[in-house]
């Protein structure tokens, strides 16, 4: 069985335009070291599938332990556009937590 | 050594004044900002003057000068407020009033403008500005000429700085960085300023800027550490003490609700910050990888080794347009088969659809409950919940179209399945879409008036 994300980190989430972002803060320094492995952009594009039709960024840290992810065409259109309940993209944080860390192999 | 403090009070449109005139009161600061702006607000704010040329601010800011004047003004606390939105000259006049009002004596006001580029668009692509939109590379503005209702570009602090240094008390803007609400304040008394080159402690100040600048949201609020988060509905608005050296320690009024833990800072140094190497603000760009984050005392972190680069030639300019009409209407199914029914709904809605010749641009069906927040990341329960509200949103052109839309959910709780409860359903709204873009700095001059309000001028008047 995979570890969750969610064992691992906690995340928030926001929005600008069309384009979400998901801080991702390690809990400890293992922690930090399994989750810059992990989160790739490719297994992110995957994870979320159509809910992101854009490029996938991530960025790090180091010195809080933390990745950045940024992920474009993740809001279907944006806050004032978008048909989503989700208008701003605050429950990304909340669907990033189920992301598996390691496991047997890199599916979900 | 030197130390300034600034407190946050407010981080939107709506925020709560308990937790501002708290934090006035006992926080004991030489400047307090105020952002009330999102993306969408300049906007609804156009359009509100456009329908009465005095409106146009955020109405907010009348109660929340009433409430706050009085507190600061003894205390000696300088106020900087982007809720001037499209009209700060309104927003002056309303500010003025209240400060009669609290019979109050020599409260020097400053106003500021030049970010509003709704008319001067077309001077602007005179001069060659292609206007390209930031986040699709589209270059066809062309497309969107005729339907444009606001521009408005993100101000840095220069204008504030000066409002200050003729000693405004009270400074009202439009859009205004939220970083500037609080980079003008640093700037003034620090010296801060672009031409001193400090790049480093302006990056420091936009990064300070940027914790604080949403109030409650970085004290608990909104938080990944919500089960330890005490009595939120106090939530304690943010205090910045920053140092010469440009470190500060954020903390909030002792006895207050909310919580600062290294989490909560970190998870607001993260918040829409996107590239951490480059947070690009009109008054410098921070660079976020070097910061320092450290628990100091229980409510207390402190954040230093901040480090920043030369501001941008370009400004952001976020243009909004109109782009057709939502109609979204919801009904509430009840067990048993409430997957079986949600499924009769989106159907029946389909149908309706084709039999009225109605094409959306885009349709959506949510299961809240189930899957309206993960969509297509979730799969069908194995068993009927209890109840599912089928959350039925489309895009179209026109009004009319978008009200036929909502009529068909009514259609469906009489033509469907019994036991469908419906509410009261929501009115169609029109579409501002949002096209970001840059344009050059020199070309977006600010100005600022700084007006003395007097009692003499008001029994003059």
């Amino acid at each position: 069985m995979p570890t969750l994300l969610h064992d691992l980190a906690y995340t928030r989430s926001g929005d600008k335009g069309d384009v979400s972002n998901v801080g991702i803060m390690a809990k400890g320094s293992e922690e930090y070291k399994m989750l810059r492995a992990a989160v790739t952009p490719a297994a992110l594009k995957r994870f979320f599938g159509d809910l992101v039709t854009g490029e996938v960024h991530v960025y790090e840290l180091p010195r809080i332990e933390s990745l950045q992810v940024v992920m474009y065409g993740a809001l279907g259109g944006g806050a004032t556009q978008t048909l989503r309940f989700d208008e701003t993209g605050k429950s990304m944080a909340a669907l990033m937590s189920r992301f598996p860390i390691g496991g047997d192999d890199d599916e979900q | 050594m030197k130390t300034v403090r600034l407190g946050a009070g407010s981080g939107y449109w709506g925020d709560m004044i308990e937790s501002a005139t708290t934090l006035a009161k006992h926080g004991d600061l030489d400047y307090m900002g105020f952002d009330f702006l999102a993306e969408l607000t300049m906007s609804l704010l156009q359009g509100a003057k456009r329908r009465d040329p005095s409106k146009g601010y955020i109405p907010d800011v009348v109660p929340w000068m009433r409430q706050l004047l009085p507190i600061t003004h003894e205390r000696g606390t300088r106020m900087i407020l982007n809720g001037g939105g499209v009209n700060s000259p309104a927003a002056g006049e309303a500010v003025a009033a209240e400060i009669r009002r609290a019979d109050l004596d020599r409260v020097r006001l400053g106003i500021i403008e030049g970010d509003d580029l709704t008319d001067r668009i077309p001077e602007l692509r005179a001069a060659g500005v292609p206007l390209v939109n930031l986040d699709t590379g589209d270059t066809d503005f062309d497309s969107i000429a005729d339907r444009v209702v606001s521009a408005h570009a993100y101000v840095g602090s220069e204008s504030i700085v000066e409002a200050l240094e003729q000693g405004a008390e009270v400074v009202i803007g439009g859009r205004l960085a939220d970083s500037a609400l609080y980079v003008g304040p640093l700037a003034h008394e620090f010296g801060w300023t672009p031409d001193s080159g400090q790049w480093d402690a302006i990056g420091a100040a936009v990064t300070i800027a940027h914790v604080i600048e949403c109030a409650g949201i970085c004290c608990g609020g909104m938080s990944s550490q919500w089960k330890d988060v005490p009595d939120p509905w106090n939530i304690g608005f943010p205090i910045a003490e920053v140092s010469e050296d440009t470190s500060a320690v954020i903390s909030k009024v002792e006895g207050t609700g909310g919580l600062i833990n290294q989490w909560t800072i970190k998870e607001h140094l993260l918040y829409e910050t996107h590239d951490p190497a480059d947070y690009r603000m009109p008054d410098g760009i921070a660079d976020l990888t070097t910061v320092r984050v450290e628990e100091i005392g229980a409510n207390q972190v402190r954040i230093s080794d901040m480090t920043g680069r030369e501001r941008p030639d370009q400004l952001k300019v976020q243009i909004g347009y109109t782009d057709g009409w939502i109609a979204e209407g919801r009904v509430l199914i009840p067990w048993p088969d409430t997957l079986e029914k949600a499924d009769r709904c989106e159907e029946f809605i389909r149908r309706r659809l084709e039999i009225i010749g109605i094409e959306p641009r885009e349709i959506r069906f949510d299961r809240v409950g189930v899957d309206a927040l993960g969509g297509s990341m979730i799969s069908r329960p194995s068993s009927d919940p209890e109840e599912i509200e089928v959350r039925v949103a489309a895009r179209v052109e026109t009004r009319a179209e978008a009200d036929a839309i909502r009529r068909e959910l009514t259609h469906f709780t009489t033509a469907g399945p019994v036991g469908t409860a419906f509410g009261a359903q929501m009115k169609a709204r029109e579409v501002i879409a949002l096209w970001p873009t840059l344009v050059p700095r020199h070309l977006v001059p600010t100005n600022v008036a700084v007006e003395e309000v007097t009692r003499r001028a008001h029994i003059a008047s």
